[in-house]
């Protein structure tokens, strides 16, 4: 145990000493969460809608005035009909479409309901939901600032038409995307990397003549990467309630678990790639080549996998990051528990054990006759 | 017991080139025993198969009655090995480095300072140092001092004076000496064939083959043929002209001079039929003179003669 500890403090020992290495690791999780929460969500100002208003009253334009007060809308055409609205969506670069019914006024005053009918363009799919979410909340703003003078509160009915693409399903997708890029690039990247250092300068062979145990050779390499790995996934966690204000609603001793489980099965990937390779560079061009892309292609991060040819959906069991993906997502966002995410970890877990036995045996290279 | 058996090794890599051809041979524990050969003779390829960590096509390599092969946990910790090329730690520490492969011994720092003390001494100014920041010199003691900190019984040193400086050199040298007193067998290739003399016994190498095995001594006592040194003014021309000599001899270019082994019997001949055929061949030579060979000789003549053959 001796020698486990010794190789643990070598391996920080050259974390802290590579001041460059260590400042775009624990930076690389802040920029991204900043970089891709800023880009989706505040980004869209002024976007462009249309207003097809049937009523004319004074509450209507109330309405209207709210939207174009609210700073995320500028109306930039008033259609009399719907077909005018699929010309404006195409002609004036239109995003959003409110139609208001008729008689408006009347039917609040009277009925304490009215129906506004919403028409998204939905064929960017994040803008069209966080437009979807703008339009929401001023009617919601509109809704509390008449039911403070009105004697009876009212209730709004909105009916939301999506065009183009039927399924929303990614809006709290990119955190744990992000959670999932960072844990491979700092566990499975660097830990191919650094073993794949010691082979190519040699210090592999003379950590391999000592009578010391292969496995603390190795564990020493995967723990350092998951302790710092858990460090990013800390910090974009926080970055991403504090800033974004993202639900954690399930347990967060469960996703803590969830997230180490990860980063063994990423260190492992990790382990393998450098126990095929010969240098640093094959083994970065590796990582990236046959483990990063396809998190970011096959996990469903960016892109939704129902939508792939069936063989790229079998293809995508095989990467890890899918699993993660789905159990981090049902943890975060739906609440789930211990006993609903188990498979995904038993999954990963597998992966880990399968390949680090691999990796064991291929690492002491004088058994490559 | 021998502390080193090597029997009939071979060993090829994929690119079909033998590296090694049935290489045979033994060392006694306590000797100083050098490895000398050009690069790529196989020299490395040899002692990563001594220290475990290649396997071998064929043959076998008993260390203290071991097999390497077999009982390779137990010979690991028996062997001390410095790499030819720096293999410790750059960004760690000199102290770093050392207790780092002192606990991989299940070792420490103090255990076995009295084998180790004579270099340690040299290095405990730099103890703070990075050891990357370290010169040639004192990278190399640096990597002894590693390799001997769990009191191995067989140091393997893999061209220890490659890229060192002859100062340093010379200094690595007397260290040897000194380990050697600790009952250590050593182990100990290089190209350089002065280096050659200050070891026991020594196996020549060549292409994977080992041309000669025996005390530095003996090797240049049972030179062949009678050698001598000429001073030429155009080396190459002459090089090329003696290729027709009539008298069967190997020649090389040695500083300014051309060195000659000449096997003919009727020695005293030599000089007069030499100034023959350089007349006839319009070749300006002075100071052909007889000398006594060094290793270096012997070993050229060795090579040259199994060239040659």
């Amino acid at each position: 145990m001796k020698e486990l500890a010794m190789i643990l403090k070598k391996e920080f020992w050259h974390i802290l000493r590579d001041r460059v290495s260590l400042f775009l690791m624990l930076s690389m999780p802040i920029v991204l969460v900043l970089l891709f929460g800023f880009t989706i969500s505040s980004e869209i100002r002024n976007a462009k809608i249309a207003i097809l208003d049937h009523s004319m009253d004074s509450q209507s334009k109330n309405l209207i005035e709210k939207i174009s007060a609210s700073g995320y809308f500028q109306v930039v055409s008033y259609p009399d009909n719907e077909t005018e609205i699929d010309r404006d969506f195409k002609s004036k670069g239109g995003k959003l479409a409110l139609i208001i019914p008729a008689n408006f006024e009347e039917s609040l005053a009277k009925e304490q309901i009215a129906t506004l009918q919403i028409i998204n363009d939905v064929s960017d799919l994040n803008v069209a939901s966080i437009l979807n979410n703008y339009i929401r909340s001023v009617i919601y703003d509109f809704t509390s600032d008449y039911n403070d003078l009105a004697t009876d509160p009212l209730l709004f009915d909105i009916s939301v038409k999506m065009e183009y693409n039927q399924e929303m399903n990614s809006v709290y997708m990119f955190v744990p995307g992000i959670i999932t890029l960072i844990m491979i690039i700092v566990t499975a990247l660097m830990s191919s990397i650094t073993l794949s250092r010691e082979m190519e300068t040699g210090t592999m062979n003379m950590l391999l003549i000592t009578p010391v145990k292969k496995v603390y050779v190795v564990i020493g390499k995967l723990i350092p990467y998951m302790f710092l790995s858990f460090i990013c996934t800390i910090i974009i966690l926080v970055l991403s309630v504090l800033v974004f204000h993202m639900p954690i609603r399930g347990n967060l001793l469960t996703l803590f678990v969830l997230c180490v489980i990860f980063m063994l099965t990423s260190a492992s990937f990790g382990l393998m790639i450098s126990a095929l390779v010969k240098t640093q560079l094959d083994a970065m061009m590796m990582t990236m080549m046959g483990l990063f892309l396809p998190t970011v292609l096959l996990s469903g991060f960016l892109f939704p996998l129902d939508n792939m040819p069936y063989f790229f959906q079998l293809l995508a069991n095989v990467f890890p990051a899918k699993w993660f993906i789905i159990a981090i997502k049902d943890v975060m966002i739906k609440g789930s528990g211990l006993h609903e995410i188990w498979l995904y970890m038993l999954i990963l877990f597998g992966m880990a054990v399968f390949l680090i036995t691999i990796s064991l045996s291929r690492i002491d290279k004088r058994r490559k006759k | 017991m021998q502390a080193v058996v090597v029997d009939h090794i071979s060993k090829c890599y994929s690119d079909k080139v033998p590296a090694l051809k049935s290489v045979s041979f033994a060392v006694n524990q306590g000797e100083i025993f050098g490895l000398v050969g050009p690069d790529g003779a196989g020299k490395t390829s040899l002692f990563n198969i001594m220290t475990t960590l290649l396997f071998a096509d064929e043959g076998s390599v008993t260390l203290l009655d071991m097999d390497v092969e077999c009982d390779y946990k137990k010979v690991r910790a028996v062997i001390g090995y410095l790499p030819g090329v720096f293999s410790l730690y750059p960004d760690l520490t000199v102290e770093e480095n050392l207790k780092f492969f002192a606990t991989m011994y299940k070792s420490s720092l103090t255990e076995n300072m009295p084998i180790i003390k004579p270099i340690w001494k040299q290095l405990t100014p730099f103890k703070t140092r990075k050891a990357g920041k370290l010169s040639g010199g004192m990278k190399q003691k640096l990597a002894l001092c590693c390799a001997l900190i769990h009191k191995p019984e067989i140091l393997f040193l893999d061209e220890p004076t490659t890229g060192v400086d002859p100062v340093s050199r010379k200094e690595f040298w007397d260290i040897l000496k000194t380990i050697q007193k600790q009952k250590i067998t050593v182990i100990v290739s290089t190209p350089y064939m002065d280096e050659a003399t200050r070891c026991d016994r020594i196996a020549l190498i060549q292409e994977g083959e080992i041309i000669k095995i025996d005390s530095p001594e003996k090797i240049v006592k049972g030179f062949e043929g009678s050698l001598y040194s000429i001073r030429v003014k155009r080396i190459f021309d002459t090089l090329k002209v003696m290729e027709k000599c009539p008298i069967e001899c190997i020649f090389y270019p040695y500083g300014e001079y051309v060195h000659a082994v000449f096997y003919d019997k009727n020695e005293v001949t030599i000089p007069i039929r030499f100034a023959d055929f350089m007349k006839d061949n319009n070749m300006e030579y002075s100071d052909m003179k007889k000398i006594t060979p060094s290793i270096e000789d012997c070993f050229i003549e060795l090579m040259e003669r199994r060239k040659s053959e």
